[in-house]
């Protein structure tokens, strides 16, 4: 019985595998232009991404991959929040405890905790040098105000994630660094000790402080956060990709030069310079077009234009991977080799000397050293309002898409005084303040 | 060909129409349920009781103290003064961020950024902004120092036992 064709359909057993397979996965690996396109548009992880994208955004010297790595410490943090909220209790008598237990007991206990402080540290990190990044770049020019403003919110929400999470060990570090920050928070004008009171939900650090920070630590805050990325990544696509300088929209000189004139009735002809059309591509002028030909952005293509974007199948999905690799492994590394910190259990009587916020709030605390309200409240709001307001003040459209470019010499100037004059405090705080925020020498 | 005649409605362009009051209305009545969604929201989240330390409290009875002692009762955050017969009660938070002033020699100061208070409690260095405040001090019927932080006074004003 050899007389198997092709037409013949095949036992349903036999072919279950495949079916399933392909129910989940519409496209075979792709071989073609089309493959590369529809496997992109039809996996849902996928279409995130644009079909092709454009060959400077994948420049890893343009990106340094910055936002993509604090996209992918958040992920980490998610995943390892949640599998410590297992073992967790916010509660004053336990909470420490817990922490000593995941220390001796709890399998990996130890590891995932590590991964968690340092993806934390590393997102407030990079989430800044991100938004040095687009900074330096001019990449906050029109189209893209609104997506700057958001990654503003954004840093600002990481920072509040950092500070929430920092109270939950409930050790000596702990609670003095919420008790010295809620305190900033209430020389807030007007509202300042109900801001207060309401964060801590008493009128000192205690069980409903904890209770609340907990909350927002690991609903409230992650929620705003996953929205904001979402709004974040969506802009990007609608706002025409990553920022790039003009002349990389430019066709290369060997292109055919293409215009588009209007004639009678609703078509439009598509036809190369006159030079050129007699010369090379005549079919090209008798060639019709709908009015769509003239809708812009990338859904309507008419001709062959060359440009230089590449398919997101295979370029981008690789430069991600990578991108993911790297930022797992430096996690995974840095967790083996070194511990997060746990300080003795709180002690209400007696503050540690000098009492010192994480390190990114160093800065901030030095600040306070000098005048609680000014440093603490007025400066931080001035320098919070004026990154808001950086791409509505800075309207000239120049130097977009190129680092340090010589046209934004002005603006990029005065971001990286902001930028080192803040690096400068932090130094301070961290190495030359002994006890009693005595300046002492590190050495 | 007459022109169909125009309703009352679509006539009067400028004035207020059946549909543009209902609009009206609508926009008032949902941007109002904002509102108040908001404010019950702040409402619920600000606690109307608090389940720490009550801010009135007895210390014990007055010859606990002796004449010139400065005890510190970190848990309830006030310093108890005696001087004589004069007792009074000196807050130990400090009043730039919250930490918990020590006493020392020349009168208080805070570990975290370096204030410094005389032995009234006036601020003689450091970023703190106000003087430490006294609380009211008064004397229980059953013979015990009762103390009320949610009380200040002017500082210098002892009780006499």
């Amino acid at each position: 019985m050899s007389t198997q064709t092709k037409a013949r359909p095949r036992n349903p057993l036999v072919a279950l595998p495949e079916n399933i397979w392909r129910s989940i996965f519409r496209n075979p690996l792709p071989s073609s232009d089309l493959g590369r396109a529809s496997t992109s548009f039809t996996n849902f992880f996928l279409h995130l991404h644009p079909v092709k994208v454009h060959r400077n955004s994948l420049r890893a010297t343009f990106t340094l991959g910055l936002g993509l790595i604090a996209f992918f410490l958040f992920m980490i943090l998610v995943v390892t929040g949640i599998l410590l909220m297992f073992y967790y209790v916010p509660s004053t008598t336990q909470a420490y405890d817990r922490m000593l237990d995941l220390r001796g007991t709890v399998a990996f206990g130890i590891f995932l905790r590590n991964m968690h402080r340092w993806s934390a540290h590393g997102m407030v990190a990079v989430v800044f040098l991100h938004m040095c990044r687009v900074f330096l770049t001019g990449s906050y020019k029109p189209p893209r105000e609104f997506n700057w403003v958001l990654g503003v919110l954004l840093l600002l929400i990481t920072l509040f994630l950092s500070f929430t999470g920092y109270l939950l060990p409930w050790d000596q570090l702990a609670f003095w660094a919420i008790t010295v920050g809620t305190s900033i928070a209430s020389y807030a004008p007007l509202v300042g000790k109900q801001v207060k009171f309401v964060l801590l939900g008493d009128s000192t650090v205690g069980q409903e402080a904890l209770l609340r920070f907990y909350v927002l630590h690991v609903a409230v805050l992650p929620a705003v956060l996953s929205l904001l990325v979402a709004i974040h990544f969506w802009r990007i696509r609608k706002d025409g990709g990553l920022s790039r300088p003009e002349e990389e929209d430019a066709l290369p000189p060997d292109a055919p030069k293409v215009q588009v004139e209007l004639v009678e009735g609703p078509y439009v002809v598509l036809a190369t310079s006159p030079a050129a059309a007699a010369a090379a591509e005549p079919v090209l002028q008798k060639r019709h077009y709908g009015i769509q030909g003239l809708v812009r952005g990338p859904f309507t293509k008419v001709g062959n234009v060359p440009d230089r974007s590449v398919f997101a199948w295979p370029n981008l999905f690789m430069a991600e991977l990578v991108v993911f690799l790297i930022t797992v492994a430096g996690v995974l590394l840095v967790s083996l080799f070194f511990n997060a910190p746990l300080e003795q259990p709180v002690n209400v009587m007696h503050p540690p000397n000098p009492a010192k916020a994480p390190w990114y709030f160093l800065g901030l605390q030095e600040q306070v050293s000098y005048s609680a309200f000014w440093g603490g409240v007025g400066i931080p709001t001035i320098e919070v309002l004026l990154l808001l307001l950086v791409p509505y003040i800075d309207r000239k459209v120049a130097g977009v898409g190129r680092w340090f470019a010589r046209e934004r010499l002005l603006a990029n100037s005065l971001f990286l005084t902001f930028v080192i004059v803040n690096v400068i405090l932090i130094i301070i705080g961290t190495f030359f303040r002994g006890p009693n925020w005595e300046f002492v020498s590190p050495w | 060909m007459k022109t169909p005649a125009k309703s009352p409605i679509e006539e009067n362009g400028d004035g207020m129409t059946r549909r543009r009051m209902l609009s009206w209305f609508s926009g008032v009545g949902l941007f109002g349920s904002l509102i108040v969604t908001v404010f019950s929201n702040l409402i619920f989240i600000k606690p109307r009781a608090t389940y720490g330390q009550p801010n009135r409290f007895s210390i014990g009875k007055p010859d606990e103290f002796p004449s010139g002692a400065r005890v510190s009762l970190d848990a309830r955050r006030v310093c108890v003064v005696r001087d004589g017969d004069k007792i009074a009660a000196i807050s130990t938070t400090c009043t730039h961020l919250g930490c918990i002033v020590s006493v020392s020699e020349t009168g208080f100061s805070c570990p975290c950024h370096g204030s410094r208070y005389d032995q009234d409690g006036n601020v003689t260095g450091g970023p703190a902004p106000r003087a430490l405040p006294w609380f009211q001090v008064s004397l229980a019927p059953n013979g015990e120092i009762e103390i009320d932080k949610d009380t200040e006074i002017e500082p210098g004003n002892y009780l006499r036992v």
